[in-house]
């Protein structure tokens, strides 16, 4: 059974204008290895190459050089896309669908039967607490209680690799507590986790290893036992605390 | 093919929802409601027919041709940009399959619009008696082949401009077939005009009980100045023209009469002034067929795959653009497509000496060759004058708007779909 569940060798993005010529350089020759059953954390400030990334892996993106793999296949393979959840970091519904539709939709994606699908759904909005709401349409739903539903439909076909762009944005300290749980639960049961955050306390919770993003370059990569008490300090002695930003000179 | 039942259902339950299809629909059977009072008739059954299959049913097909326009560049422009395609993407369908099940579902809608103002014609006592007639043209030398003959002479002409005898042979070639089309036969007084139609004999012998007509279409100002008189004969049917207003007269023919030749009419001018007629355009025989009811299903399956080729148009200049770019796009190339087949005919001339002339006929003419099978409305056409819509016309159509060209829309848009995200 193939160890590595994503790979990306020496991968590099370069965004282009009209004429092809370079605009932006968003990822610069990156190596990453995200193994089985680990829960891997991306963090990076913004612009750093997150999302791009992560968009890469997800094969929503083609990489300018490098090879990207998926199961040890290409992304946009559909055999590796079965095997993926996708949260992406706002929760995009189909505002006229209900909660119970939108995972039915997502599921029949997936190629799981109308019984299936519907026994699924039911199962998932128990575990986000909305099969009281499981009926109403997603578009006059609270920013949470959105969230849940992406959540859900991320894990509706039942994936081996979840990919969770800022899980918990938008959620209150109940519900952030409640994703955070969730996702070591699901670790537990081999899933293998993705996830990006701005918020490293978050982060050191739940991930076994990460990888600091700067510049489309990895900055540092680990074990989070290994980077020492405070992720946040780690993180800003590698990218930078912030201080040459003069607004304190300006407002003066 | 589940991912493809979700994606139809998607789209099919945002239309109804979003209170779209039912907007659409309310718009169009309230036109049919209007027509019924804006349009004045000439108090006969052709003409009731032919004002509100024209104008009632015309405005419907129109208005849903806009409005599928506008759905379908949304269909995934919006999507697109509300990052919901994003979604979808991620999960193991393909490109292709988002777009042809977002066509699908479209096409349905429309489908079942249009269904519900056509279903009130069917259900109207007014055109319930109203049968339709096939309509065949004489038996002649087509245009291209004409040309051909006539290119020497053409050339040998001592009137021909000397930038005809300078251009190329074959603008010269197209030239003479549009001449070749519009070419006027002229029956001068007590003079007879017989055209070919292979086949008539046969036919007459077969249906004794049924009766024949004739349609004529006097399109010239000539003709109208003076009554058109004179008698038609077919294979064992007769019939007497006498017109002085109208642009076309249909003629019924009845047994009997003098003898004509085998499989072919004959036209003999009685009037006082000579009759000019196009047999390729103005000369029609009229055989009855089935019922206004069936002519309008055929047609309703014609308006229905034409809207299914607008569907996939707009999906596809929205899977590459964005939704404002892709509709005002979609808008502009509708309608060159509608009028470049009027300008072509009506400026033919290839001999034109401005430059910019030139090349504005060129590209209406290439505008006009690439959607020809797809622009024409005929289908209204045919329905308000009561002709037939043939049904190899109708498989045709089919086949090549609802099935063709949508497939290859739709995988060139699963491609645009996929360049679209690298941007």
């Amino acid at each position: 059974m193939e160890d590595s569940v994503i790979r990306l060798e020496k991968v590099s993005k370069t965004f282009r204008d009209f004429w092809l010529r370079p605009t932006v350089a968003a990822v610069d020759a990156l190596d990453l290895e995200v193994r089985r059953g680990e829960v891997f954390g991306l963090l990076g400030p913004n612009g750093s190459g997150k999302s791009t990334t992560i968009k890469m892996i997800l094969g929503l993106l083609s990489p300018s050089a490098g090879k990207v793999s998926l199961f040890g296949l290409p992304p946009h393979a559909k055999a590796a896309r079965a095997r993926l959840g996708y949260l992406p970091e706002l929760s995009y519904l189909h505002p006229f669908l209900t909660a119970r539709e939108t995972l039915m939709y997502y599921a029949g994606l997936c190629s799981l039967s109308r019984a299936e699908a519907r026994s699924r759904a039911d199962q998932l909005l128990e575990m986000v607490k909305l099969s009281d709401v499981a009926n109403r349409a997603v578009g006059g739903f609270s920013k949470g209680m959105a969230r849940r539903v992406a959540l859900a439909s991320a894990l509706v076909g039942k994936p081996e690799l979840l990919v969770l762009d800022e899980p918990t944005s938008g959620l209150d300290p109940v519900s952030t507590k409640e994703v955070k749980t969730l996702v070591k639960a699901l670790a537990k049961k081999g899933m293998t986790v993705l996830t990006t955050s701005h918020l490293l306390a978050d982060s050191q919770d739940i991930c076994d290893r990460v990888m600091i993003l700067n510049r489309g370059k990895c900055a540092a990569e680990g074990k989070v036992s290994e980077l020492g008490e405070s992720l946040e300090e780690f993180f800003l002695a590698k990218v930078g605390s912030g201080d040459d930003f003069a607004l304190a000179d300006f407002l003066a | 093919m589940t991912s493809l039942l979700r994606i139809f259902w998607l789209e099919v339950t945002a239309l109804v929802r979003s209170w779209t299809a039912l907007i659409i629909l309310l718009a169009t059977l309230g036109w049919m409601f209007a027509a019924n009072f804006v349009l004045v008739t000439d108090a006969t059954e052709d003409g009731a027919r032919e004002m509100v299959v024209r104008y009632g049913l015309g405005g419907v097909f129109a208005l849903l041709v806009v409005s599928v326009l506008s759905i379908a560049t949304g269909c995934i422009a919006s999507e697109r940009e509300a990052k919901r395609l994003q979604l979808t993407q991620v999960r193991p369908v393909s490109p292709f399959a988002i777009a042809w099940g977002k066509f699908l579902a479209l096409s349905a809608v429309a489908a079942a619009v249009l269904a519900f103002p056509c279903a009130t014609l069917v259900c109207s006592s007014e055109f319930s008696g109203l049968r339709c007639s096939h309509v065949y043209r004489p038996q002649m030398e087509s245009p291209a082949e004409e040309a051909v003959k006539m290119y020497d002479v053409f050339m040998a002409d001592p009137e021909t401009p000397p930038e005809a005898k300078k251009a190329k042979k074959s603008v010269v070639l197209r030239l003479l077939e549009q001449r070749a089309k519009d070419n006027y036969q002229t029956v001068g007084t007590n003079e007879t005009a017989v055209w070919a139609f292979p086949g008539l004999h046969d036919w007459a012998a077969a249906n004794a009980d049924v009766d024949l007509s004739v349609r004529l279409k006097f399109s010239n100002d000539f003709d109208m100045r003076d009554d058109v008189r004179g008698t038609l004969a077919a294979d064992g049917f007769f019939g007497v023209v006498s017109n002085i207003t109208q642009t076309a007269i249909v003629v019924p023919l009845v047994r009997g009469g003098f003898a004509a030749e085998r499989d072919a009419v004959a036209f003999r001018n009685e009037g006082r002034a000579p009759v000019m007629l196009r047999p390729r355009q103005d000369v029609e025989l009229l055989v009855p067929a089935d019922s206004f009811a069936w002519n309008l299903l055929r047609s309703y399956v014609v308006m229905v795959s034409v809207l299914a080729f607008v569907a996939a148009f707009g999906i596809f200049l929205g899977a590459g653009l964005s939704r404002p770019v892709a509709l005002f796009t979609a808008i502009v190339m509708l309608a060159v497509s509608e009028m470049s087949p009027s300008v072509v005919e009506q400026y033919p001339d290839q001999l034109e000496t401005d430059k910019i002339d030139r090349i504005g006929l060129a590209m209406t003419r290439l505008v006009e060759r690439g959607t020809k099978s797809v622009s024409s409305l005929s289908p209204l056409s045919s329905l308000a004058e009561g002709d037939c819509v043939e049904r190899g016309d109708v498989a045709e159509t089919f086949a090549l708007d609802f099935f063709v060209l949508p497939l290859a829309l739709c995988l060139l848009s699963g491609i645009l779909i996929r360049r679209k995200q690298e941007q």
